[in-house]
């Protein structure tokens, strides 16, 4: 199985590159859901829950998933979380305005989203 | 397994000479219960506060909610595996300072959340207003990292809970009330014309500020299992979780599951509460589905009627919701499942990130999205500052005269997903 982060949390780049191989883009929450909807369309399958954690989707700008890569057919089960999780996400940050965090809040977010992806990395190995 | 609770009805609490229960007032010597906390070396100081219910009091962020209990008779002591060894608690007798709490709060982490407004509008919002509180401010050594912040909070907050309890261990309860679980067989044979019913109570467990602790095991790291309610009433489970405000059980809650209780005041009359079931809410797809399956199995194998499901959390528990309640239906056993919404301001949007027709029969603990305007108080206890960065606030929510623009969601246990509070929605 080959396993694959997609993340915009330059900490998770930083601390969990040598136990997964980790794709980086720096783009806002949405748009990593956005990232692996289109990776799923290609065949990939969702192995993390995309809305993890309790902080909302309009307030920590961090996102990290892990989805097993590969190409043929559609993981129904996959589309459907992912669509739902981009819905949930545009109506939560629909009407909001997006705030600016202080570097210090950056990263006590960088940190919660690492904390939590990498737990479920530890179930995945 | 039979747990007698004697409340001690508490109805002030004062600082005094000696930490004691007087008269229904707990006084609390200062000086004793800093030294208790500071001897945690993760933390540097603390400021000990007294809240009282209708006072223009604000208690910011809140991150633990704890009631004081001692255990007077029976195995074990109050949280097992935790604070006392993990001797098999639930049974024998418990006494309860009912009406008292303490409260932690703390900043760790810059985005904090959870207001507890003692009068005013958003009093009405929160079950700890109404409580005789004894909050810690604590301070961590400087440089502590998130995880250990974290913890330290969370075990200031336990080991107050259970010092003051202690004041309780000679005093006449006001009130004592029962509550007996037979085992399985001997429970079916007694109300053999009653349905049977079970609780199902999924625990938040996915990292940092997510996490809940059962005998002192990390949740996550569990598999859907039985457990005895009244073990529950000892602080068998207690909460790590500090983000949702809203809708996170606290130590309180678990303390005082209302699940739990209704079930066992139907007990014997309306339905035959058989048991109790805990599973947990991974982030990874595969234990979702592994733990659900073993709910759904679990069930079957007590072979009830109906269960009551109660989520934590918002978001990815949603998913874990729908699959207990589908996979347990499809065992032919009906369901109730208890919830909140995030509907929008309006209330007009899809509830919960996900939805089955099998979940029909749903109760919520309310929208976490209505605003409310929440007055300046006199007094803050904690730290304002992170208002504007909490849950359900936005920027400029804080405005000069004190008052804060906030969706519910920031309040703690506004919406409880255990249906401990007053908000509902009903279908007509």
């Amino acid at each position: 199985m080959k396993t694959l982060l997609i993340t915009n949390n330059p900490l998770v780049k930083e601390e969990l590159s040598e136990k997964i191989t980790v794709k980086y883009y720096e783009v806002d929450y949405l748009e990593i859901l956005e990232v692996v909807r289109d990776e799923i369309h290609k065949g990939s399958k969702l192995l993390t829950h995309p809305l993890s954690g309790s902080v909302k989707p309009y307030e920590t700008p961090y996102k990290s998933i892990i989805i097993e890569e590969k190409q043929g057919e559609l993981d129904m089960d996959s589309l459907m979380i992912i669509e739902q999780s981009i819905d949930t996400t545009k109506k939560f940050i629909k009407g909001k305005e997006v705030t600016e965090w202080t570097s210090e809040i950056k990263e006590d977010f960088q940190v919660i989203d690492l904390s939590i992806i990498n737990n479920a990395l530890s179930s995945i190995k | 397994m039979r747990l007698e609770l004697g409340n001690i009805l508490i109805k002030d609490v004062q600082f005094g000479d000696v930490t004691k229960v007087e008269n229904n007032t707990l006084f609390v010597n200062k000086e004793e219960l800093i030294n208790l906390i500071c001897e945690d070396e993760n933390i540097k100081s603390v400021e000990v506060e007294l809240a009282k219910p209708g006072e223009s009091t604000r208690i910011t962020p809140v991150k633990d909610v704890i009631e004081p209990r001692v255990k007077v008779e029976g195995p074990g002591g109050i949280f097992p595996g935790v604070l006392s060894k993990v001797d098999t608690v639930g049974s024998g007798k418990t006494h309860v300072l009912k009406g008292a709490a303490v409260v932690t709060t703390g900043k760790v982490v810059g985005f904090q959340e959870g207001i507890v407004d003692m009068t005013g509008p958003g009093a009405e919002y929160t079950p700890f207003s109404k409580l005789n509180n004894v909050v810690l401010v604590c301070q961590p050594k400087d440089g502590l990292k998130q995880h250990e912040h974290e913890k330290a909070l969370r075990m200031a907050g336990l080991k107050s809970a259970a010092y003051l309890g202690e004041a309780g261990k000679d005093v006449t309860p006001d009130e004592v009330k029962e509550y007996e679980s037979l085992p399985l067989l001997k429970s079916v044979e007694k109300y053999p014309n009653l349905p049977k019913v079970a609780y199902v109570q999924m625990l938040q467990s996915q990292g940092l500020l997510h996490d809940t602790y059962v005998y002192g095991v990390d949740a996550k790291q569990t598999l859907s299992t039985l457990i005895n309610p009244t073990e529950i009433m000892d602080g068998a489970i207690i909460s790590g979780n500090c983000v949702s405000a809203c809708d996170k059980n606290t130590t309180y809650h678990h303390l005082n599951n209302p699940i739990i209780h209704d079930l066992f005041e139907k007990h014997g009359k309306e339905v035959n509460f058989v048991g109790m079931i805990i599973t947990n809410e991974n982030v990874y797809l595969a234990d979702k589905e592994r733990s659900s399956n073993w709910a759904a199995k679990l069930s079957e194998y007590l072979g009830v009627d109906g269960v009551v499901i109660s989520q934590e959390g918002f978001g990815n528990p949603d998913t874990d919701l729908i699959m207990n309640c589908v996979k347990i239906e499809k065992k032919g056993i009906k369901t109730v499942i208890v919830t909140d919404e995030y509907a929008g301001r309006d209330g007009a949007s899809q509830s919960l990130a996900d939805a089955d027709s099998l979940a029909n029969a749903v109760v919520t603990g309310g929208n976490a999205n209505e605003v409310i305007e929440l007055p300046p108080m006199d007094k803050i206890i904690g730290y304002t500052q992170p208002v504007n960065s909490i849950a359900g606030g936005f920027d400029g929510s804080l405005k000069e005269d004190g008052s804060i623009v906030v969706e519910l969601q920031a309040i703690t246990g506004a919406t409880n997903e255990l249906g401990f509070n007053k908000l509902t929605a009903k279908g007509y």
